[in-house]
């Protein structure tokens, strides 16, 4: 295993596509889980893809995550 | 006694305990002896297991984190057992079923938190390297009182973790098969307690695999059989029957309607409902359940962060050699918990068009009924789709479930006790031996808090103490862990203060929930939706405050960095 230190660029750019990937998802995430309460439910009820687009964007979280992940291994390699 | 002696004795103590618990007990659906034999092959295979890791189980590291060396593959589905409790396998089909669709965030609620620990916390956290994650942040700041703030979040989140398992196995298998509650969750102390004390991280991390592994299995292979037995091969086809459907929660009010649908196929009740309350909402209307945007948002933050704080959790990173074999674990885990988590919500519209009356007969009964629906209605449709044989493997899966999560629980704790407690404050000068004797005796200790709090606790609904787990460890674990992790200018008196602030909140909620109840409102949040939201901004904005007007930023921070974000190698 490697003991080298990373530079501080290198640690920038990983904080940066990290938080901005988690940053990424945590959005996606909070804004399907409100547009899933009452207060939403008139957008959530809209039809897509042949079901509510509120159940839709709940569902797209599975797939968007592991879409999020294989890029992060990918930038992070 | 040597130790093959002592694995026989026990083994032949617990084989005839699950039998004595079983005793007498009937059904008049399930077949037994099916059900005890697939219990017997777990409870033969941990003894096994724990012998054969015993052996090599020697050292500190060995029993705290399995010598380190663990292949990530392994750790991957240990983490994935590890997080699937029974109210993931049981429950989140069952909330569904009983509420429609606002409980399908309960599976994706979970789902979600795995994200921080991989994008955020892994490999940092493996780089740094611990036996606790006390122990991780103290090699920043060579505080004790870190130790033992953590410390005693640690024990506080687990216990309200693990209470509710213990509790869950005693009721599920009192309902299923008549089980005497007291013997069903004295036998899991005892079995848990056996395998930590003797195969410690080892023992833990093989058993969750066998159990992960069989709970993943069982949940797959029963929603394919019930989506092309019940469901017809089609989504669409399973959403359009759930779109006519009055939730079971509504239509069990209705005496006159529960007296219609009795003893009539699924489809014949759910037209029938509908015909008698047309302008019901259907189980795809939102607002049945969740009532509060402030709760869902406490909830969800919760979830995302408190995951990334869970103690049982991180420490799992400990076992493996690299901090790339921790992501790959995290990753891998991820990916087991999607495909659990997207059955778990298609199960949950299947239980409509399988077991409709039965769930508004179940509801019907009052709040116990409701419990059985929540958490009968998964093996009802195994015993539907699959007959006795999937609904014995069914309940086996629940008790794999029980086991995988709260044997995590219980050797963080030890871990913790004896590692952050009792070698700091109590004999700092405590050998190797003597820290693993008290890791051994807070097992014990654990198991028998858990045990008596749950007999004790059996009447109370005490399911939102694992939402409150999360929502401690969201406020007291996360922000001080990502900012030791990630920012330089933390201090170590910032660390300590968002770690009691959010320690604080969280105590506060519990309180309220105690004195008020549930339905209190606390600046517009109800208590019900946990200290998440509040805890986890107070304790980020007090750790920011506190750093900015405070200078002690570690032992060598610039080196500590280096360490934590060190390239990643095989």
């Amino acid at each position: 295993m490697s003991d080298s230190p990373p530079s501080s660029n290198g640690m920038r750019r990983k904080a940066v596509i990290n938080f901005g990937l988690f940053s990424l998802f945590f959005i996606f995430y909070l804004g399907a889980a409100v547009i899933q309460t009452p207060t939403f439910k008139d957008v959530a009820a809209l039809p897509a893809l042949g079901m509510p687009l509120g159940m839709l964007l709940s569902l797209l979280i599975f797939p968007a995550s592991w879409l999020i992940m294989i890029v992060w291994f990918w930038r992070s390699k | 006694m040597n130790l093959k002696t002592l694995f026989l004795a026990l083994l032949s103590f617990l084989v005839p305990a699950v039998a004595l618990a079983a005793d007498g007990s009937e059904s008049g659906e399930l077949n037994i002896p099916i059900v005890v034999g697939f219990i017997l092959f777990f409870v033969i295979a941990s003894i096994f297991i724990t012998w054969w890791t015993s052996r090599s189980t020697k050292s500190a590291s060995d029993f705290y984190v399995a010598g380190k060396g663990v292949p990530w593959a392994q750790v991957g589905i240990a983490m994935t057992g590890s997080y699937l409790s029974a109210a993931s396998f049981l429950g989140c089909a069952g909330d569904i079923g009983v509420f429609g669709i606002d409980s399908i965030w309960l599976s994706i609620g979970f789902f979600g938190g795995y994200m921080a620990v991989l994008l955020i916390i892994a490999g940092p956290l493996r780089n740094i390297g611990s036996y606790t994650v006390a122990g991780a942040l103290h090699s920043r700041y060579p505080d004790d009182r870190i130790k033992l703030a953590v410390m005693l979040c640690t024990v506080v989140i687990s216990t309200f973790y693990l209470v509710p398992q213990m509790l869950g196995a005693g009721l599920l298998f009192e309902l299923l098969l008549h089980w005497n509650f007291v013997w069903v969750t004295v036998g899991l102390g005892i079995l848990m307690s056996i395998y930590i004390i003797f195969g410690g991280m080892k023992a833990t991390l093989y058993n969750q695999v066998i159990q992960a592994s069989f709970l993943w299995g069982t949940m797959v292979i029963l929603v394919t059989l019930a989506y092309f037995g019940i469901g017809n091969g089609s989504f669409y086809e399973i959403l359009d029957t759930a779109n006519q459907t009055v939730p079971p929660i509504l239509a069990a009010k209705d005496p006159a309607v529960v007296a219609a649908i009795k003893g009539l196929p699924a489809d014949q009740a759910i037209a029938t409902v509908r015909q008698m309350m047309p302008d019901a909402p259907s189980t795809m209307t939102i607002g049945v359940k969740t009532s509060s945007t402030m709760a869902m948002v406490s909830t969800v933050i919760a979830l995302v962060f408190g995951t990334a704080g869970l103690p049982h959790i991180l420490i799992m990173f400990f076992t493996v050699p690299s901090a790339r074999a921790a992501k790959k674990s995290v990753a891998l885990c991820i990916v087991a918990l999607g495909i659990f988590y997207l059955c778990a919500i298609v199960l949950g519209f299947l239980l409509f068009p399988g077991i409709y009356p039965k769930l508004v007969a179940w509801i019907s009964q009052g709040p116990v009924g409701v419990g059985m629906a929540k958490n009968m209605s998964v093996l009802e449709m195994s015993h539907k789709v699959g007959g006795t044989w999937l609904m014995a493997i069914g309940a086996s899966g629940a008790i794999a479930a029980v086991l995988s999560t709260s044997a995590g629980l219980m050797i963080t704790v030890a871990s913790s006790v004896s590692h952050d407690l009792y070698k700091v404050y109590i004999n700092p000068n405590a050998t190797e031996k003597q820290e693993l004797g008290i890791a051994k005796i807070t097992t014990l200790v654990m198991s028998a808090i858990a045990v008596s709090l749950a007999v004790m606790l059996k009447k109370e609904n005490i399911a939102w103490l694992v939402m409150l787990a999360f929502g401690i460890a969201a406020s007291a674990i996360f922000p001080a862990m990502c900012s030791t992790l990630w920012w330089k200018r933390t201090t170590r008196q910032a660390v300590i203060a968002s770690i009691l602030t959010g320690l604080g909140v969280s105590v506060l909620f519990i309180v309220l929930l105690f004195v008020k109840g549930a339905k209190y409102s606390l600046f517009g949040l109800p208590v019900a939706g946990g200290p998440g939201l509040f805890g986890v901004v107070a304790s980020t904005i007090v750790l920011i405050l506190v750093t900015m007007v405070t200078s002690d930023t570690g032992k060598n921070p610039t080196e500590f960095m280096a360490l934590a974000h060190r390239p990643d190698t095989e």
